[in-house]
């Protein structure tokens, strides 16, 4: 009742769950150029996960599993759906996920086994796949109700349907480690946890094995995605959009999402986007454009392109941007190989490159 | 060159044997419009309250029309042709324009609608369009700005003063406002414009005259100058003469992320401001007077209140806090040192014992229910020590402590709650340059200790020399964000003005 009556007033005084703030970028999140100035090694179609066996950076693409070298990529693997997931085994196998909605492990010596997830509730939207240390798989389903291409309705629909699964591929045994989460987009493991990124509450939690969650990271002024362990100690947490105060009020104002998504193109919505500039119907984003013949000083980034470099404790140490005046917009995965950091890039279709030290350095001076 | 009509020569201002102003020479031309120019505690209030007569000088001498003078009174300054407009109007709010233009000259018998009438012809010449009927609470800041130009103007005056006259102003009230000082000068009259925004001076002076530190620096006419070398001349110091070492070399790395605000609102001052804090390091917040930078720690504090509809959030520790009183930010770890010690800094009738065990009470709330003199003079004691009060003993009222020793009692009153997260507003000024040091050192020595430590300075060298990382605020938002590696008097100043 108490509960009830603080968020009828939180929401009439714009406090608390209601309230349309939205965090700065700033210490560590301090914006800069570097992902735009970063190196393309190749441009694709459909790209939407990187992952690395520790020689080569691996990239899936639309059904096929590329090995890219410049400008273009030599298959390794090939599968009859959309791979939405990529993940590279210590035993030279890879792990996919296949639209979402089916794991496939195939082994380095060459055995395949298939999993759909829990029995009672399978995978729906299967986005990122992790390794553990002992042997098992950790896999993201952003949501039970939409498919990953259909984020946009899940954030949109207030979707908190996002799980976490362990799954076993020598026995094929899929748990529920986390549920009820807001967009499960990304997992990496952390010791005796696995780190998840939740995208639609702007937070990276950390999951124990029995099911026991703790905040690592809230709090994000972006929509987290996947993660990647980072060399030198610590993680990278890439982020796909950042927030704005309108998508928050949109997010609140119930009636009028509903609406909007009901009689608008979903391209059109008032929401994050992986790329933007495509159409003059969309909103607009960046700074200083001239509109019939006004200069509008500010206008909300619809895409954002953003990876944080944390330490072993999830304390943002530095991180690399793409601004709304950018290109490398909706980074979704990170690996590092070779002494470079790679990047996909979603909205442009772009993996990048950008030299490690060179990022160290830059984060001392 | 024209005869100037009024004339300061070697004028110097002391207070308690601090020079407010130095020596300076500064002269103005008849209908000329003179803009004064220079950071927070640079002189300039000091220099246009001598001419106004609010304060006398110490040393040098004034001259109007080459006769010299020394105003006693604003009454006297008035009398000598001398206005000054502050930037707090002194209009009485409850009575009629036409009140406020005549008070002080009544008469033994006054009709008002003789006054009325006198006040629309004179306010009709002036081609200020103002209602003389209106009460003065009901008009904007530009029409307030007019009555006080006005009274000025009616009270015969050659020299007007302007005070930041365009703070409160919106942009079509600010062009307004332009126009009207054209006005006066093409009447004959002079005016001085002391504004921190520098555009504003560059727009509409004649001459620019620079002061800092209390010196003059330069005199000149404004088409020699462009934005630059304005900001050059005002923060041009030579910092290895001063206390301050220059920009820090080594930084401290942030940690943990202890206070976000995010889109902070309190009309007038703040406006949608978001900032973070991090744990272990100095957070340095420059802004000039107005830029809302005290308000929002002021309102992270406890002390104000932000906006009761959207007025944002402050999220102390991954918490949201809303605190109504200081009481309970003292109790979540946050100390705020206010600017002005003498009003809100301590008890100055009280020994320094006392005062600081009051702090150590403000954190315990309602948990103690008697005061213990025993405790009171051993934390006194303490901290008497730790922060090297020089005092007799910590008996000693605050009041004849030296402003140094005075702050660093307003410090200990805070460090006794042991908090987590500390903000000094402006913990050098009035300070003398052996507790500026000690105090710099107890700051450096918080952030090591892994608190988060935010200091709020109008002073440029010490925000550089302090500072792990540097917020500019202006206009009652944070606008730019420097790394101590990254940050420059120019850039700082850059962003604080533009």
């Amino acid at each position: 009742m108490i509960g009830a009556l603080r968020a009828i007033g939180d929401r009439v005084l714009g406090r608390g769950d209601a309230s349309i703030t939205v965090p700065i970028f700033d210490g560590a999140l301090k914006p800069n150029q570097i992902l735009e100035n970063a190196e393309i090694v190749a441009q694709f179609d459909a790209a939407d996960d990187l992952a690395t066996d520790g020689k080569a950076p691996l990239v899936c693409d639309g059904g096929r599993v590329l090995l890219p070298t410049d400008g273009a990529g030599t298959e390794v693997a090939h599968f009859d759906r959309p791979v939405t997931a990529l993940c590279a085994l210590p035993d030279g196998g890879i792990a996919v996920a296949l639209d979402g909605r089916e794991v496939i492990v195939r082994e380095g010596a060459g055995g395949e086994r298939r999993s759909t997830g829990p029995a009672n509730a399978p995978f729906r939207s299967a986005n990122a796949i992790a390794c553990l240390a002992d042997g098992r798989l950790a896999v993201t389903d952003g949501s039970r109700d939409n498919d990953c291409a259909q984020w946009t309705h899940d954030l949109m629909g207030r979707g908190a349907t996002g799980r976490l699964i362990l799954l076993d591929p020598r026995n094929g045994d899929a748990r529920e480690a986390a549920r009820g989460l807001e967009y499960a987009f990304g997992a990496c493991a952390a010791g005796n946890e696995t780190l998840v990124s939740e995208s639609w509450r702007h937070r990276v939690l950390a999951v124990t094995s029995d099911g026991r969650r703790r905040i690592v990271l809230g709090r994000l002024p972006v929509y987290p995605s996947r993660l990647a362990v980072a060399a030198g100690g610590g993680f990278w947490l890439t982020a796909f959009a950042a927030r704005t105060q309108l998508v928050e009020f949109v997010l609140r104002e119930n009636a009028f999402r509903r609406r909007m998504m009901k009689e608008i193109a979903p391209e059109h919505w008032i929401a994050p986007r992986l790329r933007s500039g495509d159409s003059y119907l969309e909103p607009m984003q960046g700074a200083h454009l001239r509109t019939m013949g006004v200069l509008k000083p500010w206008a909300p980034p619809r895409s954002y392109g953003l990876v944080i470099r944390l330490s072993a404790d999830g304390v943002p140490r530095y991180s690399l941007h793409s601004r709304v005046d950018g290109i490398n917009h909706g980074i979704v995965a990170a690996a590092e190989v070779g002494g470079f950091l790679y990047l996909l890039a979603r909205g442009p279709g772009r993996l990048l490159r950008l030299p490690l030290a060179d990022l160290e350095k830059d984060a001392a001076a | 060159m024209t005869t100037p009509i009024l004339e300061l020569r070697q004028a110097t201002k002391l207070y308690g044997g601090s020079p407010a102003i130095d020596a300076v020479d500064f002269a103005l031309i008849t209908g000329e419009i003179h803009a004064l120019v220079g950071e927070n505690g640079a002189g300039k209030s000091t220099l246009t309250k001598v001419m106004a007569g609010v304060v006398p000088l110490t040393s040098g001498k004034m001259l109007i029309g080459g006769k010299e003078v020394a105003p006693r009174t604003p009454l006297e300054a008035r009398h000598l042709g001398i206005a000054m407009v502050f930037q707090e109007n002194s209009l009485v709010p409850s009575m009629t324009v036409a009140q406020n233009l005549f008070l002080g000259q009544e008469r033994f018998y006054n009709r008002l609608r003789g006054i009325y009438i006198a006040a629309q012809q004179f306010l009709q010449s002036l081609n200020f369009d103002v209602t003389p009927t209106a009460t003065v609470a009901q008009l904007g800041a530009a029409k307030k700005q007019m009555v006080e130009i006005a009274r000025a103007v009616l009270h015969d005056a050659k020299v007007i003063i302007f005070d930041e006259p365009t703070a409160s102003l919106t942009p079509e009230e600010k062009k307004y406002f332009f126009d009207l000082v054209r006005e006066l000068k093409r009447r004959g009259v002079s005016v001085i414009f002391i504004s921190h925004a520098l555009e504003e001076a560059l727009l509409i002076s004649d001459r620019i005259t620079v002061l800092r530190d209390g010196r003059h620096v330069v005199t000149d006419e404004t088409r020699n100058f462009d934005r630059a070398r304005v900001i050059q001349a005002m923060v041009g110091r030579d910092l290895s003469k001063t206390l301050y070492a220059g920009r820090k070399e080594q930084v401290r790395p942030p940690g943990r992320r202890v206070l976000t605000v995010e889109n902070l609102r309190m009309a007038p001052m703040v406006k949608n401001n978001s900032l973070s804090v991090f744990a272990g390091q100095v957070t340095g917040v420059f802004g000039l007077v107005g830029s809302g930078r005290t308000e929002t720690f002021k309102i992270v504090s406890g002390i104000l209140k932000r906006d009761f509809f959207h007025g944002g959030e402050v999220i102390l520790n991954g918490r949201p806090v809303r605190y109504l009183t200081p009481a309970p930010a003292v109790r979540d770890g946050i100390a705020y040192i206010t600017e002005d010690r003498k009003v809100e800094g301590f008890f100055e009738t009280m020994s320094i014992a006392k005062n600081v065990y009051m702090g150590l009470l403000a954190k315990l709330g309602g948990k103690r229910q008697l005061v213990l003199n025993k405790e009171a003079e051993t934390v006194g004691k303490k901290w008497v020590q730790a922060l090297n009060v020089r005092a007799i003993g910590q008996d000693v009222k605050v009041v004849e402590l030296s402003g140094g020793n005075q702050q660093k009692i307003v410090i200990a009153k805070s460090l006794v709650q042991e908090p987590r997260l500390l903000v000094f507003d402006e913990p050098t000024r009035g300070v003398d340059v052996g507790a500026i040091a000690e105090i710099h050192q107890l700051i450096d020595r918080l952030a090591d200790e892994g608190n988060a430590v935010v200091m709020i300075s109008s002073y440029l060298p010490e925000i550089m020399a302090r500072s792990d990382r540097i917020l500019v605020c202006r206009q009652g938002k944070v606008v730019e964000e420097f790394s101590a590696h990254e940050a420059t008097e120019e850039k700082i100043m850059y962003a604080a003005i533009h």
